[in-house]
């Protein structure tokens, strides 16, 4: 790759980076300390002593704290027996069990609540009275909806990292006298340690800062709940300000520590594999009980999906203290259809999801060509500042957002023109930050699958190209790109899967209805007494099968390499 | 049609290496020219200068008279053979092979005939439509030439492009190329760390090490009078013996050694008497057959081990001046047809060899 374009790309996504990324943060941290133009640590001290906020950002920690231990709990065996054991159906128990990714936690808690409500199907089945089994505050309920939800971003990390192990080091243990849990202890954790750590990050800093599943349970006295019903006040009150910058330090320091201790690769391997491992063939009785973790984690985590689906299926108040729907009918999905509400933000949602991987695929694949294939000193940095977006939450950026866009449409130029207000303004017309916040978040995965790509693809074919006669352009046009097209393919649906489920900036960003994405539409259908729940269940189906079919997708083009898309 | 390739003062630095260091050369027109080396001594940094994937620090490139020091790869009409080939696996052997004409804007029918003529040449008319992963390497290693050779380019480029087949395949694979090279009339450069393929079909060859041009000439000229150390060592095997000039003979000089007088072959005025030098002797050149008289370097040898391997053996002799029973010298010597030495009951035999066979060198820097 020629110096002048890369730089080109380098310049292009320094601006891109600093308006739309840096920009926003800065107006983040600003607003918590600068109050009227002054400095001052007040509100952030703030934060800490009033007893609702410093309660809200201690349920926060307690959240991320336990989504993460509880999604390690149940990743690490099952990736463990993966690696270790090929079991009956393992190809598709593999392939369940990371189904739980394809629908964002939040709406995976309508169902949950009715299979375990007070007037739910499990009360119901045992013929209880109206035990709370969610529990009070709901801690355990958000945490678990979480945990069950990312968990498979924890499996894939670790199991990509105990695949990476050299079996040598295994046997070599073992032939030094070290074997079973104390050579899992002594020798595996520690060499896995990068990929556990990736994956607890990116949990973390996910269910750290949820919005969407603690405001369905109800579950309102953590910090995300909070900064977002203080939303109405942005202009006048710094205290969500503060917050969020509390929020931003916390996952940004946790970030940089995993990257300090494990982004150099601490613990590289020497050698590639030397010794093939191949898995150990269990059949039978003891094949069976070796899926039987993955069969439990399956049927456990897949609940809430079977519940959203009864849930959608079932006419209004046709479940209620009983164990299944009385009576099942397509009533809901007939309304959602009709419902003009619904209708719109799917196609909102397409639009803006469209518009947003269009351009991360682009920018993404010319910021990997630099990465990989130029020389220029800075594409460490470059790489570096891709994945950037990964170490700052969903929230974060949407509260940045907002404020840059309130900021923007109290510019006097901007203020007067209905073009720019249009643009600028969220109230008006969310489409322009939306787009920005989708593009922004996913774009590690596109650089991601792209730098892997290019990894794979041999410079000399690039080169044989250029010596046949073919200029830079058309170079990358018949060679590279064919070449990387699963890879692109791979992470531009990823990232249009989640772009079409994001959840916190569609809740804060889009004000008007005519706007909605499809999230903050099963949300605001969620909150209407009566069909609403219903409507909401039925919509989230249909999001259901939009994202198994994407993800199924891209999992058959990268196969066992879509663990790579989920690492920092 | 063929083209002179000149490299002038060509240095190409990664960091603080000189993987290229003021090399200067000239190539003629028509020939088959090898750059030989150790890995890490330059010769494929030199070539990629060639094909544009390296633009050099300073010194200039000229094909054909004009210089390309500075221009883009894909416009200079080389013909490139990669050392793993390079086929775009998503492309068909036709496809790689017309990929090259394609850029050219050759029209269609006269694209599908020189395809033709190209996948002919290399043998490989009937698997055009195959994808390069079902071939074997010979066969992609045809399709690269192929593809390189069907843009009728001003010069072949060849990075190692043998390394990667097996010792039967890379023997026939050899004959073919130069047969190929000799047909088209191209000028080609070729890259190897193979000095067997380079002695057997290159015009001329050059010896790098360190990113400098050793020495260069045809291949029986490198191999009889390696100019250093390091070339006499690198072509072919040898033996040095140390030793200090000691007078002027017929075509050469008087050496003493270790092991007595060695005469051995010199321009005159290259050595002064009393000077220390390296003599090369190569273990071809050691005979066990009776010395005819009055030769110089007749020695007593003692065999103390073999290698018995069929048409030769590989022996490990002691050797020392005749009579007396000083301190000897080990070297290697190889006995073709073996009869002499290899029967287990003779352990001792006089050995001599040629003065013209002795090398004398200039001592080592280091």
């Amino acid at each position: 790759m020629r110096n002048t374009s890369a730089w080109i790309v380098f310049g292009f996504a320094l601006f891109v980076f600093g308006a739309l990324f840096l920009w926003p943060l800065f107006s983040v941290v600003q607003g918590g300390f600068f109050v009227d133009g002054q400095f001052t640590l007040r509100y952030i001290a703030g934060v800490f002593r009033n007893p609702i906020y410093a309660e809200g950002l201690f349920n926060s920690l307690r959240l991320g704290l336990g989504t993460t231990s509880l999604a390690l709990l149940i990743a690490l065996p099952l990736a463990w027996l993966a690696n270790k054991y090929d079991f009956p159906a393992k190809g598709i128990l593999g392939g369940l069990v990371l189904v739980p990714m394809i629908l964002p936690p939040f709406v995976g808690a309508i169902g949950f609540q009715q299979i375990l409500g007070q007037y739910g199907a499990l009360n119901a089945a045992l013929n209880l009275g109206p035990v709370d089994w969610l529990g009070r505050g709901r801690y355990w309920g958000v945490v678990s909806l979480q945990a069950l939800a990312l968990y498979p971003i924890m499996y894939l990390n670790v199991l990509a990292a105990l695949a990476n192990v050299d079996h040598a080091m295994n046997e070599a243990a073992e032939n030094l006298g070290c074997s079973g849990f104390r050579k899992f202890r002594r020798i595996t954790l520690p060499l896995i340690m990068p990929g556990v750590f990736a994956g607890g990050t990116i949990v973390f800093i996910w269910s750290f800062t949820e919005l969407g599943t603690p405001l369905i349970m109800n579950y309102t006295r953590c910090a995300s709940v909070q900064v977002y019903d203080a939303l109405l006040e942005i202009g006048s009150n710094p205290f969500p300000f503060a917050l969020v910058v509390v929020m931003l330090a916390t996952s940004v320091t946790l970030y940089a520590i995993s990257k300090a201790l494990f982004g150099r690769q601490a613990h590289a391997m020497t050698s590639k594999a030397a010794t093939t491992f191949t898995a150990t063939r269990v059949r039978g009785a003891r094949g069976w009980l070796v899926a039987l973790p993955f069969i439990l984690v399956i049927s456990v985590a897949l609940l809430p999906h079977f519940g959203v689906i009864l849930t959608s299926l079932s006419p209004p108040g046709a479940w209620y203290r009983t164990v299944l729907p009385e009576t099942l009918s397509g009533v809901n999905y007939a309304e959602a259809l009709g419902h003009n509400m619904t209708l719109l933000s799917i196609r909102n949602s397409l639009f803006y999801s469209v518009l947003a991987v269009t351009f991360n695929a682009m920018f993404g694949v010319a910021i990997a060509f630099v990465v990989v294939r130029s020389n220029l000193r800075v594409r460490g940095f470059l790489d570096a500042l891709a994945m950037l977006p990964l170490a700052v939450p969903g929230l974060v950026m949407a509260f940045g957002y907002l404020s840059i866009s309130s900021f923007l449409s109290n510019v006097e130029a901007i203020k007067e023109s209905p073009f720019w207000l249009n643009l600028f303004d969220v109230r008006n017309n969310p489409t322009l930050f939306l787009v920005v916040a989708y593009s922004m978040r996913r774009l590690p995965y596109m650089v991601r699958s792209a730098v892997a790509g290019l990894q794979q693809t041999s410079v000399s074919l690039e080169e044989a190209a250029a010596n046949m006669g073919a200029p830079p352009l058309v170079s990358i046009r018949r060679v590279t790109l064919p070449l990387i097209t699963a890879n692109l393919i791979a992470g531009a649906l990823l990232a249009f899967a989640f772009s079409m489920l994001e959840v916190s900036d569609s809740l804060m960003l889009a004000q008007r209805q005519d706007f909605y994405p499809i999230t903050k539409t099963i949300y605001e259908l969620f909150q209407l007494i009566g069909t609403g729940k219903y409507v909401a269940a039925a919509l989230g189906v249909w999001a259901m099968v939009f994202l198994a079919v994407t993800i199924v997708g891209s999992s058959l083009i990268l196969g066992r390499k879509l663990g790579a898309l989920f690492r920092i | 049609m063929a083209v002179e390739i000149r490299i002038e003062n060509l240095t190409k630095t990664f960091g603080t290496t000189r993987a290229v260091d003021s090399i200067s050369l000239t190539i003629q027109p028509g020939e088959l020219f090898f750059l030989l080396g150790p890995s890490g001594c330059g010769k494929t940094t030199l070539l990629r200068c060639l094909a544009g994937f390296h633009i050099p620090d300073t010194g200039s490139i000229f094909i054909d008279g004009s210089e390309i020091t500075r221009v883009p790869p894909h416009l200079r009409d080389t013909g490139m053979v990669f050392q793993s080939y390079a086929l775009w696996p998503h492309m068909s052997v036709r496809e790689n092979v017309a990929f090259g004409l394609e850029m050219r804007k050759v029209p269609g029918p006269e694209l599908r005939k020189r395809v033709d003529e190209a996948l002919a040449m290399v043998k490989m008319e009937h698997r055009g439509d195959h994808k390069p992963n079902q071939l074997s390497g010979g066969q992609q290693q045809r399709v690269a030439l192929a593809r390189a050779l069907v843009v009728q380019p001003k010069c072949l480029l060849l990075d190692e492009p043998l390394s990667n087949l097996d010792a039967k395949l890379r023997l026939e694979m050899r004959g073919e190329i130069r047969r190929i090279c000799k047909e088209a009339g191209l000028t080609a450069v070729y890259v190897t760390h193979d000095q067997k393929e380079a002695l057997s079909i290159a015009d001329r060859l050059a010896v790098l090490e360190n990113g400098c041009l050793r020495q260069a000439g045809k291949p029986s000229e490198v191999y009889h009078q390696p100019i250093s150390r390091f070339v006499a060592n690198f072509i072919g095997e040898t033996n040095f013996i140390d030793g200090v000039v000691s007078g002027i003979c017929e075509g050469g000089y008087r050496v003493k050694t270790a092991i007595g007088v060695i005469e051995g072959r010199g321009e005159p005025d290259a050595f002064a008497v009393g000077a220390p030098v390296l003599l090369s002797v190569r273990p071809e050149t050691l005979m066990f057959t009776p010395p005819p008289p009055d030769s110089p370097n007749v020695f007593d040898a003692e065999v103390h081990d073999t290698v018995y391997l069929g048409e030769m053996a590989q022996h490990q002799v002691n050797l020392r001046a005749t009579g007396n029973g000083e301190a000897p010298i080990s070297l290697k010597a190889f006995e073709l047809n073996p009869r002499i030495l290899a029967r287990d009951t003779v352990e001792q035999a006089p050995a001599w060899f040629h003065p013209r066979d002795v090398v004398i060198l200039p001592p080592d820097a280091s």
